[in-house]
Parts: C-alpha cells; sequence; structure tokens
C-alpha cells in the first residue's frame, strides 16, 4: 500500500483559490448544484472551463491541451464537483476519452479529437455495457465485419450517458469471433459518430425521471478503418488497464457532497445530534480526500496504483450513499422532487440515483475482487 | 516520512519485536505492564519524544511522538508511553515543571473528577487513570485564586482504586486528601496550556495508536484467511471474505492518513479541526474493522491466546478513551456549523498544510 500523507504546493494552492474565484463568478448564487460528473450537460459551461484551460489538463500543449499533472487536474475537479457544477458534457471526454487516445490512438486521431476535446467541444460517451453484458464485458455480442475502407457494426448498446448530446462514443466490440479459452481475444474499440446512418439513439428512462442514459442501437453502421482506437484485438487491455487508475478521482467520494451543504445552509442551528452526523461525514470525507489526493500524487511519481485506486473508488461511493441516508434520517422530513427546497429536491434526486453511484465505472463487486487480489499478493 | 521519523520508527519497531511479542502482551495482562518493555524503551528516550530537551525530553515534535505510538499501537504495548511524553510531558515542560522519573500520567477533567487547590494543598478524585496505579506523576489542572496552575501530583501520595479497561489496560481511581504538594509539583499553566488542549493531544495519541493496532489487524486478516482452508480452498478464496479484507484494508489506511495529516500538521500544537476529524474517523474504522476481522478469523479469533483479540479489545477500548466518534463529530459538526456552510468545503479540503 502506498498512500502517502501530501502537500499542495504554493503553485496548487494557486490553482485551487483561482478555480473557487471562477466558480463564485460563474455559477449564479442560486443555481441547482448537479450532483456528480454526470449531473448537468452544458456545453456553455464547458467551453468557458475549457478557456480557463481546465479541460483537456492532461492533454499534451502539440494537442491543444494543457499537460498538466493527475494533483491538478484533481485540484479542478474537486472544486468543480464540491460546487455542483454543471460538467456533464465535457467529463467522460475529459477523464476517460482523451487518455486512452493519447495511449492508444492513432497520430491522426489525437489531432482529430484532442483539440476539441480540450476546448470543450468534443463530447464522448462510453459504449461498452450491453443488454447481456454489464461487468462481464467480455461477454459483449456488438460485432464488426470487414467491409471495403472499414467495418460494419452492427449490436446494441446501453447505459450510453448522454448519448442523445454527445458527439461520439468508444464502441467495445467483437472485430474477431471468440475462440474457446480466449474470450478477451479478438475484441476492439472503435470511435463511433453517434450521428452516423444506422445510429439509433433512444432514451433509457431513469429511476429520477431525467433523461440521462440511452440505449444505442446500431444497425449496419459504417466505421472508417481509422476510427480503430488502439491495436485491433487489443480492446480488452486497453479497457482495463492503464484507465483503471482514474478511478480513483473526487468524482468517486463527493458526488453528495452539495447534499450536505445545502442541509447546512439550511439548518445552521443544529441540535447535538445533527451536530454530530455533520462532524462524522466531514472527518470521513476529509478522511477519504486523503486518500484520493495522494493517490493522484503517486500517479505523477509515474507509480500505478492500481490496488489503491480501487479501494479509494470502493470506499469513496459508499461514502456518497453513506451520506445520503445519513442526511435523509437526520432531516426528518418526506421526500419529494417536486417541492419544498433546495436541500430537499437535491436529497430527493440523490435518494433516487444513488444506487448508481456504486455500480458505474466497475461495481463494489469488482473493485473488491480486484482489490483483493493486490491485497494477498 | 522525514528520514528522521523512519529511522526512529525502524529502531522503535525493532525494540518492541523483541519485547513485546504477542506473548508477552498475554504475560502482561495480569497487571496491565511490562517493566522490561518499560526500561528499555526509557533507556532509548523514546516515552519522553516530543518533548524538548532542555526540557529533560528527548526532543522530537509531534509527528515523531505520533510515529512511535503508531508502532506501539501495533504491537499493544502495556505502558503509558503516550500519557508519559506527549500528553504529560508535554505540560511539565510548559510550566517548567520537572520531567519525573518513571512513567507518567493525566487526568482530562471527567464529568466525576473533583480537583482543589488552595494554598499548595492539593485535594483531587480523578477516575480512569491511565496507568495510575504505574505512574510516579499524574499530571492535572487546578485553579486557586483565579489563576490556573499545572500541578503534577506525586501517585504515592493518592489512594489508587484499580480499574482497567477491555484489554485489562490500567484505568485506575485516584484520590489525593489534602496533601501538601513540593514547591517542584506545581506551576502556573501558561495561555494554550490546558485541558482542551490535553485532551486534543490524547485524542490524537489514541488515533495514532488506532491506526498502528488496525495495521496489524490487516495483516493478521490477510494472513490467516490465506492459510486457512475450508471447502478444499483458503477461505480467502471466497468474495465474501475478500469483502471484508478490503474493508479492512481501506478502514486501516482512512485512519492511518488522517492521523499522519493530523500529526505533521501539528506545528507545534494539534489542530483541532485535525484531531477531532482524525478520532472520528479513527473511531469509527476502529469498529467497522474489528468487526469485519472478528468474522474474517472465526472463532480462533475469539481465543484469548490469538493475537487479534490483544488488538480488538484496544481497538474496542481506545475509541473511546479521550472521547469517543459521537463526541468529536459532535464538537467538529458544531464548529463546522457556526463557520457557516460555505466555509464547509474550503474546511474538508484542507489536508497537509505546508510548512
Amino acid at each position: 500500500m502506498q498512500f502517502a500523507p501530501t502537500v499542495l504546493t504554493p503553485a496548487e494552492e494557486a490553482l485551487r483559490a483561482e478555480v473557487r474565484e471562477f466558480l463564485a463568478a460563474e455559477l449564479p448564487a442560486d443555481h441547482r448544484p448537479a450532483l456528480g460528473f454526470a449531473g448537468r450537460h452544458d456545453p456553455h459551461f464547458s467551453r468557458t472551463l475549457a478557456e480557463r484551460g481546465w479541460v483537456g489538463m492532461a492533454i499534451p500543449p502539440e494537442y491543444g491541451g494543457h499537460g498538466r499533472s493527475a494533483v491538478d487536474r484533481f485540484i479542478v475537479a474537486e472544486e468543480l464537483l464540491a460546487a455542483g457544477a454543471p460538467i456533464g458534457a465535457h467529463f467522460v471526454a475529459d477523464r476517460q476519452t482523451a487518455p486512452a487516445l493519447l495511449h492508444f490512438g492513432t497520430e491522426e486521431q489525437r489531432r482529430r479529437f484532442l483539440p476539441g476535446i480540450a476546448a470543450g467541444e468534443v463530447y464522448f460517451s462510453l459504449g461498452m455495457s450491453e443488454p447481456d453484458s454489464g461487468s462481464d464485458l467480455a461477454s459483449v455480442r456488438t460485432r464488426a465485419t470487414r467491409t471495403d475502407g472499414g467495418w460494419t457494426v452492427t449490436g446494441t448498446k446501453v447505459w450510453t450517458s448522454e448519448a442523445h448530446n454527445n458527439h461520439f462514443f468508444a464502441v467495445l466490440c467483437r472485430t474477431s469471433p471468440m475462440e474457446e479459452g480466449s474470450k478477451h481475444a479478438g475484441l476492439s474499440q472503435l470511435i463511433v459518430d453517434l450521428h452516423a446512418p444506422g445510429v439509433t439513439v433512444s432514451p433509457i428512462p431513469y429511476l429520477d425521471g431525467s433523461h440521462h442514459f440511452n440505449e444505442v442501437a446500431l444497425e449496419e453502421v459504417f466505421v472508417p478503418g481509422d476510427m480503430v482506437l488502439g491495436e485491433l484485438g487489443s480492446g480488452w487491455r486497453q479497457v482495463t488497464s492503464e484507465l483503471a487508475y482514474e478511478r480513483s478521482g473526487p468524482d468517486r467520494w463527493l458526488s453528495t457532497f452539495p447534499v450536505l451543504r445545502e442541509w447546512l445552509r439550511e439548518r445552521p442551528d443544529l441540535t447535538d445530534a445533527d451536530a454530530a452526523v455533520l462532524g462524522r461525514l466531514a472527518a470521513r470525507a476529509r478522511a477519504i480526500r486523503h486518500l484520493s489526493l495522494s493517490v493522484a500524487r503517486s500517479l505523477d511519481a509515474g507509480e500505478a496504483p492500481a490496488v489503491e485506486a480501487a479501494l479509494v473508488k470502493e470506499v469513496g461511493t459508499r461514502f456518497e450513499q453513506d451520506l445520503v441516508e445519513a442526511l435523509r434520517d437526520a432531516a426528518e422530513t418526506e421526500l419529494d422532487q417536486g417541492s419544498g427546497s433546495l436541500f430537499r429536491a437535491l436529497l430527493a434526486e440523490a435518494v433516487l440515483t444513488s444506487p448508481s453511484y456504486t455500480l458505474r465505472g466497475g461495481t463494489t463487486e469488482i473493485l473488491r475482487s480486484v482489490a483483493a487480489k493486490g491485497l494477498a499478493s | 516520512m522525514s528520514d528522521d521519523r523512519t529511522m526512529l520508527t525502524e529502531v522503535a519497531t525493532g525494540l518492541f519485536r523483541d519485547l513485546c511479542t504477542p506473548e508477552d502482551v498475554v504475560a502482561a495482562e495480569p497487571t496491565g505492564w511490562s517493566e522490561r518493555l518499560w526500561t528499555a524503551l526509557s533507556e532509548s528516550g523514546f516515552p519522553a519524544v516530543s518533548v524538548p530537551e532542555e526540557a529533560g525530553g528527548s526532543g522530537g515534535d509531534v509527528a515523531d511522538a505520533c510515529a512511535l505510538l503508531t508502532v506501539a499501537g501495533r504491537f499493544a504495548a502495556p505502558v503509558p508511553l503516550a500519557e508519559t511524553g506527549l500528553l504529560g510531558g508535554w505540560a511539565l515542560a510548559a510550566a517548567g515543571l520537572e520531567l519525573p522519573e518513571g512513567p507518567v500520567s493525566v487526568a482530562v477533567d471527567r464529568p466525576d473528577d473533583a480537583v482543589e487547590l488552595t494554598g499548595g494543598r492539593f485535594s483531587a478524585r480523578l477516575s480512569r487513570v491511565p496507568w495510575g496505579r504505574r505512574s510516579t506523576r499524574v499530571v492535572a489542572f487546578a485553579e486557586s485564586g483565579g489563576q490556573r496552575f499545572v500541578v503534577s501530583a506525586p501517585t504515592a501520595a493518592a489512594t489508587v482504586t484499580p480499574g482497567r479497561n477491555l484489554a485489562a489496560e490500567p484505568r485506575d481511581t485516584l484520590v489525593w486528601d489534602d496533601v501538601e504538594l513540593a514547591d517542584d509539583a506545581l506551576a502556573p499553566a501558561p495561555t494554550g496550556v490546558d485541558t482542551e488542549a490535553l485532551r486534543l493531544r490524547g485524542a490524537l495519541a489514541r488515533s495514532a495508536q488506532i491506526a498502528g493496532a488496525l495495521a496489524r489487524v490487516a495483516e493478521l486478516t490477510v494472513r490467516y484467511t490465506g492459510e486457512r482452508q475450508q471447502f478444499g480452498r483458503a477461505v480467502a478464496r471466497f468474495q465474501a471474505v475478500q469483502a471484508h479484507l478490503v474493508t479492512i484494508a481501506e478502514e486501516a489506511e482512512l485512519a492511518r492518513l488522517a492521523v499522519e495529516v493530523a500529526a505533521l500538521n501539528a506545528r507545534p500544537d494539534p489542530s483541532f479541526p485535525d484531531v477531532a476529524a482524525a478520532k472520528s474517523a479513527a473511531g469509527e474504522a476502529a469498529t467497522i474493522a474489528a468487526r469485519a476481522s472478528h468474522q474474517a478469523h472465526g472463532a480462533i479469533g475469539m481465543t484469548k491466546e490469538y493475537e487479534l483479540g490483544q488488538l480488538s479489545r484496544r481497538l474496542w477500548s481506545w475509541r473511546d478513551e479521550f472521547g469517543g466518534e459521537r463526541h468529536w463529530s459532535r464538537e467538529l459538526g458544531r464548529q463546522l456549523a457556526a463557520e457557516g456552510a460555505d466555509a464547509l468545503w474550503p474546511r474538508i479540503s484542507t489536508g497537509l498544510v505546508g510548512a
């Protein structure tokens, strides 16, 4: 285990102050905070943020990005999430797609997509889950077959966030038939234009009534040959390797923080019992933050803290849920999405959406199994 | 960790490994005390780490003392290492009083305590004093004539009623009945040297011990579940058992980092939000990890000879000492509420502060 306490440098502290100042100016005082990275799709906000250099921070300057450290990205992300800023448009492209393109993409793909991502203008979804493939991603059935100049892709992806608003998605699919004993071979990632002919996006109504997730049906969709992300047949390695380290960021423990803050705002005269709830949650959030920040620092040192990252996500996402239930219990109210104060509206939203925190990006069960293997070795 | 602190930790670990084995801890249980270990620690100057050298201490800072206490917690050391230096030694040194030979303990004004100081005569009833019967002096605060004093009360002049925590560590009640204090047993308390500050140090010390014990609990559980065979394979191969291992690792690391940040930020004294957060988180971690570890161990964990019980009984005691989770959560919550909603995030996101 290599969690070590880490101090922010003066430059990092200055960045944090700058982001806070920006958010104070940019977000209206009465804005409804988004809960987590998937909270709200707002291209204007994403572009404004990008103008400040806070999108595509991991992308090198030659591709329009800023070549910043993992800790700098951590600082920006935690400030945005704590404020409940609407980062839903660019966040997945920024956190997941850009590093994948940098690690595995061709030079042409990098030149084509990265500048747009860094400008907060090109948005990606993930195309992994299918109706019969959740945690067991190797079982995906979406198939790509060779055709003149590229591939023809057929299959169905589900839980595709913001596919109705985004531009592309990275589709994990089978490019050669499954062979006995090697189900991880023959998988590839293709970059698919969500507006291409044969692509049908339809909403998956969510528990809280929002339209965030979609089913994306691919019916003989033509994908040009140069849109294979990384090596053909390396899809499994790509989706499970280095990107795993992206698991432990502030988006894994801060999703519900705005609910806590708004509770305190509406209830300044806390009883002793309420104060104990507040103090306990704050103490735990602080401790989890120490862990999460330490992973970012160790990434910058070139280490590969895979087990640590899994632990942070496992404990962080459970904390996000724990916070919601502790506040519900303390609030002694009946939940109603449509009426009541900002706190109560956020609490209602959080109760309805919080089961997803321990599912998305690797379920708690999968993470435990990843972490336990590391602990035993 | 600084090189000096790493070396200190390594030397201390070696010493405890030799003189504080699980068998030694079992043997010490009837008295809650290991003379041999205390002598060795004293010869190395460990009990007085963080007490300035000019005051008769060993020098070093709060983070050094906490690093030592983490090691002591890991080995379930039956000696008042925290009380002698980081707590009692600190108050004595700050008041210009001599650091006595032998163990020192402290009193933090518990609800049923009473202290009276009139013209150098001392009467008090102090309860749950750690290793009270073994200490040469007990450090307490007293008011007299509108002034606050640090009292270095001689244990020899007290009546002792033994008590113990769940791990049989002495937690005694001491009564002084109108005892004349010598000149070297009394001095005005400087600003900032008071019961609150002492309790803060006590809470930090117990958090550090908890962090050390949790690290060992995590190791023991990984080792045991890797060896124990049931249904034809190691029980660690079962997902339900793996979930316990992960929980323990998370809680152990979470507590350790909270303690390290609080200790490193203590320049020179621990801060309230750091310690309140650390004790709250460490106390909760102790509860969760002890439960998970016992579950993963099965019946073997319930035998008194096995090492886990030495640690879990301390975890169940230390989480309550110098204030439990509810106490520190409530106090922290009160401060956060007073600072207001918009100050909440800046407070939570203040971690380790640069020198």
